[in-house]
């Protein structure tokens, strides 16, 4: 994420003109899952494709080193060379987009991906993740510690009393949730934070990326995320500028359909490398 | 090299990330199609009929323009038949008992969901639409159909008491949508005891299958039978014997045509006309949803018609802004691939969508084309029309599929009347946050059906209809039975045509009368005039006809009423009709009653009355003492309109209301002078109409009577009587446009008269084919079918949270 928003003057206005029909947006979000079918070597190259966005994540209270040390390698070996070379693809540098840690762990993210010889970029969950209620000079601090461990994204997690009494905050990025909630990243949200991306742009010519993160774990979700960010926001979003997918499980579910489509056989988890 | 072709192709998309095509099987259909030899015949008496001497059409692929199959153009004895298969087993069906009918059914529903895959591939195939709308929407809807109405048959000895099934239906189905519109008519007809002969269009293969799927049950065979034929066999169907009523499902014009051809016919007949529809966006609209809801209405293969859009102001560019952003992601495509929007409908729609976008065109309208759509015909990409001129012929004519012609208005009030500025009065949706607006809009649309933020739902449960020229018949709900029954003991409907009626000159002339002779008089005297706005009126033509007595004495004389004291009734009728419609349930049943009570005052003057006409003592004295509790009994029946439906899959109500018709023209029978006319007035009344009666022609004195009551209770030009020649006000009443229902009670002439004449604006008719009618039996003088035919429904769809 290069070239940051340089952000525009906050118009409350703007947002108070937004009207949000919740049982349209869910019928919208339930027709889009259907209507947008892909199949075949179309679905191969859209999983491929969504290998790209994949910000490949761990965030449990028991990482370590090793299993970071791993994590990284996967995300710059995302699919088996074999099955990429048999779509010709082996030459095309597909990686996630970035491996996304506890700001604790950025160390170990930074030199896995440097011994594996690689520029996959580090994201960190920071400022009192996942639910930010934290001081902002402690929260403020903590950014700074995981910029100098070498993150070069930061999630943050946006102070939620202010957004409900109305007081918003800008970034590059917009993400649907933390992923450690019991609902996550769900389509009717997804659609009203794209059309408010769109908005956004139609109105100041700025780019705003979108995350979805947490629950995203078949590969079928992740096409039909591309779907709905191809159908909502075009195609002009679907490059890791804009668009990631926070997700842990996902890539091993892609990599088995990779799998089927080049071998026509089902894997088992074990045919496949951990990550 | 096979695998380095797919790479290079993976590498390919990888890059553009495009859709792909993912076609469906139709091996299935296919087979299907074999197994009768590409060849299709008629489905009747649960076999296969293919008789010789016919000539075919072929059913092609209206996209690839393959020949899948020839079908046969049935002929006359065809027809007849299939009515005698129908006939046949009419009596054995409609007497088992009703939870017997319910399972016969769940097992049809059940074939349905066994071979689901063959009847939507099939159907996508020959129609040429988005399988995915077909297979997600369609036969699902086919299923719930079956199933809603099995619980109906299920229930129906209990909530349908007094009501027995018509018999042999008839029904005419339009080329596009023939399956599903099928389904909505034959579930509630076969449910209540009808057996059914449904005429096709040659080239529609999926109803045959159905009635394939019916007849495999084994049981029944003859209840269902379908055979394909042109639309032309329409009277032939509706003229054989037995079949008690003709539902036609199509454009509006053949449906006119219908409506004039099956004057004196014996069969009752249901229109259900147009498939336009109508989209109202306020500013206070979610605007992306809304904009899906233009989709949904217009470019998504779900509805057969084009949408008219109005779209506020201030709203507009922000609209259109969206809407062509929206339309450049639709994609077209074989109807067969799950991953298209748009099918194709074949020459024939395209054609009508090319014609309306040029002339459009060329009255200076813009128009808008996106989405990617092969380029060759028969395909048509989604088209915005805009700037259309006002007066432009094209804003008149109904928008064809898959056009949607956007206009823009300023207030809410603006809204509505352009939106009821149209013959046709379907279906519409209004897109608004906020409720109050959004209700009022709703309530005010004349439409069969309104949705809040939403376009296109569907339900068994919900009554599906129209008002004006889309028709006045029902499918779906409570509405959708009572189409396919009659009262009990009502006598079957034989034809009573008169072929030698003139049409142009039936009631033209008035006779014109002159002094006849020395007036016996009435005391005290009844007020001369016509009953128009409240007050008696001199008539237009300034004459008089006599009235005389059952001694054949001259007692005195009526005002002898004309086209213009019509024209004037009607208006008065109209100006009247916002106030009563306004008034609550409770300020209507207090007029009634006040109404019963000076009827009740005026007890000794109406007997006499009726006296003077050679009516007993006793039976005059019953009349007057029966019309007051007529009165007091819609009075009482005056309940605040509507009621919800349950829907399933749907969070938020469906209210069912009963509104008024508007203005309501009775045309009362010569018998029963004092309880005829009130026994037809009183649930008018109570339904909210205003309305406009001609009393009985021989004996016009009593209502006259009544006339000096409601002067002084009811608003001005509530009520409405003219007296004159009773054939020729019928003519001015039938030929009226702004007339919303008519009801005549008089000859046979008079009443094959009406029903062609009712083709003019559609008008919902209801006449007694010149039979008499009990008016002193509860039954037929105060029973439900009156109030049913006094009130017009409307669904109302309220969607809400998750």
């Amino acid at each position: 994420m290069s070239a940051h928003q340089r952000g525009t003057e906050l118009d409350l206005s703007w947002i108070s003109k937004i009207q949000v029909n919740q049982p349209a947006v869910l019928r919208r979000a339930e027709q889009i899952q259907a209507r947008r079918p892909v199949k075949k070597e179309w679905q191969a190259a859209w999983l491929l494709k969504a290998v790209t966005f994949i910000d490949l994540t761990t965030l449990s209270g028991d990482d370590t080193s090793s299993n970071i040390q791993r994590l990284c390698y996967k995300a710059k070996y995302p699919i088996r060379e074999d099955l990429l070379k048999a779509l010709n693809m082996h030459d095309k540098g597909i990686t996630t987009a970035a491996v996304c840690v506890y700001p604790a762990c950025v160390c170990d993210a930074v030199k896995a991906l440097k011994a594996a010889g690689c520029d996959i970029p580090v994201a960190s969950v920071a400022t009192g993740f996942p639910a930010g209620q934290t001081h902002l000079k402690t929260r403020l601090e903590e950014i700074r510690l995981a910029v100098e461990d070498g993150a070069s994204e930061i999630d943050v997690v946006i102070n939620r009393t202010l957004v409900l009494t109305g007081q918003w905050e800008g970034s590059d990025f917009i993400k649907t949730s933390t992923g450690k909630e019991t609902v996550n990243a769900t389509f009717p949200v997804a659609i009203v934070m794209l059309r408010a991306i769109r908005d956004f742009f139609w109105k100041t010519g700025n780019k705003i990326g979108f995350k979805p993160a947490g629950g995203i774990r078949s590969a079928k979700d992740s096409l039909a995320w591309l779907s709905l960010i191809k159908e909502e926001l075009g195609d002009e979003w679907l490059k890791p500028e804009l668009f990631r997918i926070g997700a842990s499980t996902l890539l091993a579910d892609i990599e088995r359909q990779i799998y089927h489509h080049v071998t026509g056989r089902y894997a088992a988890y074990h045919d496949l490398p951990m990550s | 090299m096979a695998a380095t072709r797919a790479g290079s192709r993976a590498c390919e998309i990888f890059t553009a990330l495009e859709y792909g095509p993912v076609p469906e099987s139709h091996a299935c259909a296919l087979a299907w199609l074999d197994t009768q030899d590409r060849h299709l015949g008629h489905y009747v008496n649960g076999r296969w009929l293919k008789p010789e001497h016919r000539s075919s059409v072929p059913c092609q692929d209206p996209i690839t323009g393959e020949n899948l199959a020839s079908c046969l153009q049935a002929q006359t004895e065809d027809v007849a038949g299939a009515v005698e298969a129908a006939r046949t087993s009419l009596e054995n069906w409609s007497t088992q008992p009703g939870a017997f009918r319910a399972q016969h059914l769940t097992r049809l529903a059940k074939m349905i969901q066994k071979h689901q895959r063959l009847l939507w591939t099939l159907e996508s195939l020959v129609t040429g639409r988005a399988i995915r709308e077909v297979r997600d929407r369609d036969v699902p809807l086919a299923q719930q159909l079956l199933q809603h109405h099995a619980v109906q048959a299920h229930t129906q000895e209990e909530a349908l008491a007094g009501w027995e099934p018509l018999g042999v239906i008839g029904l005419i189905l339009p080329p596009t949508f023939c399956f599903l519109e099928m389904m909505w008519r034959i579930c509630p007809a076969l449910a209540v005891g009808c057996t059914v002969v449904v005429l096709v269009p040659p080239a529609s293969p999926t109803p045959l299958l159905v009635a394939q799927l019916a007849g495999e049950l084994g049981q029944f065979p003859g209840i269902l039978n379908v055979i394909s034929g042109p639309a032309s066999l329409g009277p032939v169907l509706a003229s054989q014997p037995g079949v008690q009523k003709v539902a036609f499902c199509g454009a509006i014009e053949d449906g006119r045509a219908l409506r004039r051809a099956l004057a004196g016919q014996g069969p009752e007949l249901g229109l259900a006309l147009g498939a336009e529809s109508l989209l109202l966006l306020m500013e206070t609209a979610d605007v992306d949803s809304a904009v899906e809801g233009v989709v949904d209405a217009a470019w998504s293969d779900r509805s057969p018609g084009g949408l008219r859009l109005l779209i506020q102001e201030s709203a507009w560019d922000e609209t259109m802004r969206r809407l062509q952003a929206r339309m450049g992601r639709l994609r077209g495509g074989r109807g067969l691939d799950g991953a298209v929007d748009m099918g194709a409908r074949g020459a024939a729609a395209r054609d009508l969508a090319q014609r309306y976008v040029r002339e459009a065109q060329s009255q200076g309208a813009q128009v808008f084309q996106a989405g990617s759509m092969p380029p060759d015909s028969p395909f048509f990409p989604p088209s915005l029309v805009s700037d259309l001129p006002p007066a432009s012929p094209c804003t008149q004519a109904e928008v064809p599929w898959p056009l949607v012609v956007a206009s823009p208005f300023r207030t809410a009030k603006e809204a509505l009347a352009m939106a009821n500025w149209t013959p046709r009065g379907g279906s519409a949706s209004v897109w608004s946050e906020r409720l109050g607006q959004a209700l009022e809009l709703a309530y005010g649309l004349q439409m069969g059906t309104v949705w809040i933020n939403a376009h296109g739902l569907r339900d068994p449960a919900v009554p599906t209809g129209g008002c004006k020229e889309s028709g006045s018949s029902w499918h779906g709900g409570p509405d959708g039975l009572y189409e396919y029954l009659r009262p009990s003991g009502t006598p079957t409907r034989l034809p009573y045509l008169s072929e030698n009626l003139n049409y142009d000159t039936f009631g033209l002339a008035v006779p014109s009368t002159l002094p006849a002779g020395p007036e016996t008089g009435l005391s005290p005297a009844p007020p001369y005039g016509l009953f128009v706005g409240g007050r008696f009126q001199a008539p237009g033509a300034r004459s008089s006809r006599p009235i005389r007595d059952s001694q054949g004495d001259l007692h005195g004389y009526v005002a002898e009423g004309g086209a213009k004291d019509i024209r004037g009734a009607v208006e008065a009728a109209h100006q009247a009709a916002p106030g009563w419609v306004g008034k609550s349930p409770g300020a209507r049943a207090a007029l009634l009653w006040a109404l019963a009570a000076a009827l009740q005052r005026r007890e000794s003057t109406l007997v006499s009355r009726l006296e003077r006409h050679g009516v007993e003592l006793k039976v005059a004295k019953a009349e007057v003492e029966l019309s007051v509790r007529r009165l007091r009994a819609w009075g009482a029946r005056v309940q605040a309109p509507g009621c919800t439906l349950q829907v399933a899959e749907l969070k938020g109500p469906v209210l069912r209301l009963q509104e008024p018709l508007g203005v309501l023209a009775i045309v009362c029978p010569e018998e029963w002078p004092l309880l005829a006319f009130v026994s037809l007035l009183a649930p008018a009344l109570a339904h909210g109409n205003t309305v406009v009666l001609v009393p009985s022609g021989a004996c016009p004195i009593p209502a006259l009577e009544v006339c000096q009551d409601m002067a002084t209770l009811l608003p001005g030009g509530l009520v409405n009587v003219v007296t004159g020649d009773r054939d020729h006000l019928t003519r001015c009443l039938a030929l009226h446009q702004d007339i919303q229902a008519l009801w005549y009670f008089g000859s046979a002439q008079g009443s094959q008269f009406v029903e062609w004449a009712s083709a003019g604006n559609l008008k919902p008719v209801w006449v007694n084919r010149g039979y008499p009618r009990a008016w002193d039996q509860d039954a037929e003088g105060a029973g439900p079918e009156l109030g049913l035919r006094a009130a017009r429904t409307k669904a109302l769809w309220l969607p809400m949270g998750d």
